[in-house]
Order: structure tokens, then C-alpha cells, then sequence
């Protein structure tokens, strides 16, 4: 089975991330690349699928050439081999332009299924899964927290407010997952050593068949007009229980409409 | 000359640092208060090759050497474990794993060592005695033949992890030091199987209450008769000497490596708290009563890293480091304590709170200044060994 595993380098979400002033867009250089966290447990639930049915395990980022240490992490927990999209020209994508990016990558590379990481903790679209499988003109199971695969037909339980929902389709297709879903393991010593020989293919935007003029921060469909940091958080409300604490704690929540 | 890193031991410093990251200070408080071995991080450890690093890879390891294992001790002590606890991780990949590669038979290799890298069995050294300890040349544990068997008899003293130790490497007087000429002549290494020991009846021990370091227990150990084959003689008999140099030299550079673990702890916890605490309106690390003491600690910790890094490697290419480790476990724990110190001193009243981590990173470092080797006798040994003073004794 050839299984592609999308992932993402953010900035890490220990430390102060911002946008850049020129041009609004995330300023990678601010602070540390790190893998996006739920990616992790794609690359974990990929590298079990694989572990069950055979295969291959492919990493796929876009991303500048630092993103080479997030696709690194992802070889070390076992992935087979890599291929990184990078290129000036994809500076400023947004979902939409991400989304057409990698499905170019994709329909030349193939796939069985792709999975995907629900959402990035930097954009926090959570929307590439739904568009790429628009893209790729395959089923979309989004939000997994369980996988299995049967022949060519593929079941995801979908967490929802109210439980799960069972999704089944037929592959390939493309599936996006939450945390609840394992717990990803950590890269072996012989993971990260056989890692640094492990092939990653390099494609430019034009190695890839994508159109520049359709992606980048110029063609965009969306725009950042304007940002500002977050005020810091006012006092909160100190309710002194008179005998009457619980009511000024009720009508505290209904004026904020918690209740 | 080249100072860089080699891959495998960024790979180490990535790898157990990446395990590290999720066991936080909390943790590591947490098992020393509860005294309680870090079991969590250990399984972590054993699944990703970790513990038989310096295991050939035939034997199923990941053939690296001391360098690797250095890292690999100063990464856990530095995720927080500090001085005392990173002892869990010296006792079996590293004498285990470093002393049998070296020195053991193909019989000892193929019984021991591919369960050690898998993590399923774990070793313990057996030095000292209460009458030997920094004259460790004094011991008086004795082995001697009956058929084709040895018989040992004798006491030994500070003898951590025996508890979960299968193997214990023990080492015996097959000369009475008295008669020993040189001094190091007739001391012999065995292999001690612990379990049929203590179920023969044997071998004993009991835990020595102690003041940290107690994820692992320290005990005296009392052997009366333990009976052991002539196949578990690690080298040769009556030249074990120079079994205990590869043993003692990796000793100290490991624990030297914990010391500087434990500096860094020590220094995070204190530049953490200096950002933090605000006196007289401003941050007390603004303060360069404060702030120069911390940097003078980050020089030692550097420093002492570099000259353990230099004596690992010169023992993984097979070259004397007895004095560059020396001076790397010197300076190590130097380091160590007063970065402790400091992060006492930073912390003012709050550093007496075990709700804080600085007791337990001085307990820990304070350690360091006397075992496995006092500062004395490794000045003594620069002292006479390096600059050609007179002895004292």
C-alpha cells in the first residue's frame, strides 16, 4: 500500500510566534521549526497502517528548506522516504494554494491514502484535508480517531460533540486525524541514524507541474488585512459569597452567555 | 582538529532529549520523593535502543562507544533527572554494557549482552567494602579455588541497583593485597549471578538509607561462600586491574557527565527564577550579583563538558584518559554544586521549599564531590601522577 503522510514544520508553540510586519505572513524565521504536533500521530498512525498492510510510508511537506528537520523527525519514527516541495514562489499560500500545491504533488507521486494531521498549529485552518480531497477527487474521512482498512475499503470512526460517527469509503482516499487516535512513538537511536540516509526528492514548484501564477502570496484568495497582539487578559471577576454567591456566579455565566 | 559533535552522538542528544522533553521536573521529584526507579522513562529508553548504545550490534546493540553514552547520560540528567537519578542509566549500559564488550568472554557477550540491549536484564558493580573505598587497592573480598568453581567471601559497601541487577560485576582480591605485588596484581572480576546467589543463600544485601539519589537503592552486600564457575572470571585471574580501569575510567566520565547534567538543571531552574522574580522592580537576574555568578557557572559546565567529551573519546579509541577523566569528573562536579548552590542562592528562602526542585539538585550535587571518587583523591592523582609530587601515602 502506498501511504503518503502529510506533514507541517510551525513555529513552536512554546515560544512567542508572529507575523511578519511586511507581509503579514508567518514569520518562520522568528522561532524554532518543529513538527505540528498532530502530524506526529499521522506519521504514527501511517507508520501502523503500513506495520498491518504493507508498503510504503512517503513523508510529504511544503514548505522552506528548514522544513528538512520536520521531514527528518518524520524518517526517524520510520517513514520510508520523503519528498519536499519547496520553492520561493510558494511563500504566502494560503489553504486554498496549499491545497492545489500538494495534490499536483500527489497525482504525480500516487497514493493509496494520504493522511493528514487535522489541523496545523500555526494557520489552524483545519481545512486542507476537505480541500485536497476535492482536489484529488477522492472520499474525504476527516477528524479519525481510528482507522482500519479492509482490502480497498477503508472505515474511520469520526469524532463528533456527540460521540462517533462511522465513515467508510472506498481507497484511495484521504483522511485526516486527531490526537485521540495513539500515541506516537518516539524516533529509535538506529530510526534517526538510518533517517539522515533515507531518500528525500526535492521538487520546485515547476518539478511539480504547479502553475507559480496560482500560487503564492500575490494570488492568494484570502488576505491578512491587518493584525495586532493579543491585548493582555483584564482581571477577572472576584464574586464574594455573601449568601448569595451562587446567583452572582449564575448571572455572571448568563451574561457572558455561558448558560 | 575537529570539535564537532559525530552523528551518532547528536543523534543520542536528540533521541533521549526528545523522551526527556516529556518528563518534566515534576517527574523526576516525583520518583525521588516516592523512591520510586523511573520506570516510564526506562521502558521509553529500552524501546528506543537507548540502553545498549554501547552494545555491538551483533549482540544486537547500536555499536556505538563512551562518547555516546556520555551524551546519553548528560542529556537525562540534564531533562531533569539530575546527578542522582541519571546513576540508573551508568549502572547497566554503561559498566554492563562497556566492561563485557571489552573484556568479556564470547560466553559472557552472548549470555548478557543481547538482553541488556533489549532492555531485559540490568548489572550492577561491586567495588567498594567499608574498609575500601578510596584505597580501593585494600579490598578484602576474597576468591579462592575449590575444584572448578571459586568460592567468595566478603563485604561490600555503597553497591547501587543490586535490587534489579541479574549480573553483578564483583570484584575480588585472588592475592591478598598485602602480598600483592605491585598493588595491583591478584585482583580478579567476576560475574555474579544475583538471583542464584541470593537463592543459594549466599549473597545478601540491605538498602543504606541515604539522602538522595533515591530512585535507586544503595546497599551493603554480604557474600559468604557465593559459589561461581571459572567461566565467569571477566579477563584473567589475578590481572583484573586492568578490567577495573575500563571500568573506573568510564565511571567517572559518566558520572562527570551527570554532574554537568545536573549543572544545567540547576542553572535553568536558577536563570528561570532570575527572570522571574522581581525585587525592588525589577527582575533579580538584572541584578550582576546575581547574573555573573550564574555565567561563571556556564564557563565550568563548558568547560567540563569539553574534557569529558575529550576523555571518552580518547577511551573509545583505546587511548590512556585516566587523567583527562579525572579532571573532567573534577571539574564536573564543581560545576554541579555551585550551580546548585546558586540556584539556592537565586531562589533565597523559596530554595528551602520542597515544593521547589533546588534540595534535590544539591543533594545530588553534593554527591559528586565524593563519589564514586572524593575531590581528594583526584587531586591526588594530578598530583602525583600528572606533575610527579612526592606522595603523601
Amino acid at each position: 500500500m502506498n501511504i503518503v503522510v502529510c506533514v507541517k514544520q510551525v513555529p513552536d508553540t512554546a515560544t512567542e510566534r508572529k507575523l511578519r510586519p511586511d507581509d503579514k505572513t508567518i514569520d518562520r524565521e522568528a522561532a524554532e521549526g518543529v513538527i505540528n504536533e498532530i502530524c506526529e500521530y499521522a506519521v504514527e498512525e501511517a507508520l501502523r497502517l503500513k506495520e498491518a498492510h504493507g508498503g510504503e510510508v512517503t513523508v510529504l511537506t511544503m514548505g522552506p528548506s528548514k522544513a528538512t528537520d520536520t521531514i527528518r523527525k518524520a524518517l526517524a519514527m520510520g517513514a520510508d522516504k520523503a519528498v519536499h516541495l519547496v520553492d520561493d514562489a510558494l511563500h504566502g499560500s494560503d489553504g486554498l494554494q496549499t491545497s492545489y500545491a500538494l495534490a499536483q504533488v500527489l497525482k504525480k507521486i500516487g497514493f493509496d491514502v494520504v493522511i493528514l494531521g487535522s489541523e496545523s498549529t500555526d494557520a489552524r485552518m483545519g481545512t486542507l484535508a476537505a480541500m485536497l480531497a476535492e482536489r484529488l477527487d477522492a472520499p474525504q474521512l476527516s477528524l479519525a480517531n481510528k482507522v482500519e482498512i479492509d482490502g480497498s475499503t477503508i472505515r474511520i470512526q469520526r469524532l463528533t460533540d456527540y460521540g462517533f460517527d462511522r465513515v467508510e469509503a472506498s481507497l484511495p482516499a484521504v483522511v485526516s486525524v486527531v490526537e485521540k487516535i495513539n500515541e506516537p512513538r518516539y524516533p529509535s537511536f538506529k530510526g534517526i541514524m538510518a533517517a539522515k540516509k533515507k531518500p528525500v526528492e526535492t521538487l520546485s514548484v515547476a518539478d511539480a507541474e504547479i502553475d507559480a501564477a496560482k500560487v503564492g502570496l500575490a494570488s492568494a484568495a484570502t488576505e491578512v488585512v491587518d493584525f495586532a497582539v493579543a491585548p493582555p487578559r483584564a482581571a477577572g471577576t472576584i464574586v464574594k459569597d455573601e449568601g448569595d454567591g451562587g446567583v452572582k456566579v449564575a448571572e455572571f455565566l448568563a451574561s457572558k452567555k455561558f448558560v | 582538529m575537529d570539535f564537532s559533535l559525530p552523528e551518532s552522538a547528536r543523534a543520542v542528544r536528540d533521541g533521549i532529549g526528545e523522551i526527556c522533553a516529556r518528563y518534566d521536573m515534576d517527574y523526576w521529584q516525583r520518583c525521588e520523593a516516592e523512591k520510586r526507579w523511573p520506570e516510564e522513562v526506562w521502558e521509553e529508553l529500552a524501546k528506543g535502543g537507548w540502553l545498549g548504545l554501547a552494545v555491538p550490534e551483533e549482540y544486537g546493540g547500536g555499536g556505538q562507544g563512551l562518547l555516546e553514552l556520555t551524551v546519553a547520560t548528560e542529556t537525562l540528567s540534564a531533562g531533569g533527572s539530575a546527578g542522582g537519578s541519571a546513576f540508573t542509566y551508568v549502572l547497566t549500559p554503561g559498566f554492563g554494557a562497556l566492561t563485557l564488550t571489552r573484556h568479556g568472554s564470547e560466553w559472557q557477550r552472548r549470555e548478557i549482552l543481547p538482553r541488556l540491549a533489549a532492555g531485559t536484564m540490568e548489572t550492577c558493580f561491586a567495588l567498594t567494602e567499608p574498609d575500601a573505598g578510596s584505597n580501593a587497592l585494600a579490598i578484602s573480598t576474597s576468591a579462592r579455588r575449590d575444584g572448578d568453581d571459586f568460592l567468595i567471601k566478603g563485604q561490600k559497601i555503597w553497591i547501587t541497583g543490586v535490587q534489579r541487577a541479574e549480573w553483578m560485576l564483583l570484584v575480588t582480591r585472588t592475592i591478598p593485597a598485602a602480598e600483592a605485588r605491585p598493588r595491583t596484581n591478584g585482583l580478579t572480576v567476576f560475574l555474579v549471578n544475583v538471583p542464584e546467589a541470593v537463592a543459594a543463600g549466599t549473597l545478601s544485601y540491605q538498602a543504606i538509607p541515604k539522602m538522595g539519589a533515591n530512585t535507586t537503592p544503595s546497599n551493603m552486600v554480604f557474600l559468604d561462600d557465593v559459589r561461581v564457575p571459572a567461566d565467569r572470571v571477566v579477563g584473567r585471574v589475578d590481572q583484573g586491574a586492568a578490567v577495573l580501569w575500563d571500568i573506573l575510567n568510564p565511571e567517572r566520565i559518566l558520572l562527570g557527565a551527570s554532574s554537568v547534567g545536573g549543572a544545567e538543571v540547576a542553572l535553568r531552574v536558577a536563570c528561570d527564577y532570575a527572570r522571574e522574580r522581581v525585587v525592588f522592580g525589577r527582575p533579580i537576574g538584572a541584578n550582576q550579583a546575581v547574573a555573573f555568578p550564574l555565567a561563571q557557572v556556564k564557563a565550568k559546565i563548558e568547560l567540563a563538558r569539553l574534557m569529558l567529551y575529550k576523555a571518552a573519546w580518547l577511551f573509545d579509541n583505546r587511548e590512556p584518559c585516566g587523567t583527562e577523566a579525572n579532571i573532567g569528573k573534577l571539574t564536573a562536579a564543581q560545576a554541579a554544586w555551585e550551580a546548585a548552590d546558586q540556584a539556592f542562592q537565586v531562589h533565597g528562602g523559596m530554595a528551602y521549599s520542597l515544593e521547589y526542585p533546588v534540595a534535590r539538585l544539591l543533594t545530588d550535587a553534593r554527591i559528586g564531590k565524593v563519589a564514586p571518587v572524593t575531590e581528594e583523591l583526584l587531586l591526588n592523582y594530578l598530583a602525583t601522577q600528572v606533575l610527579g609530587l612526592p606522595r603523601g601515602f
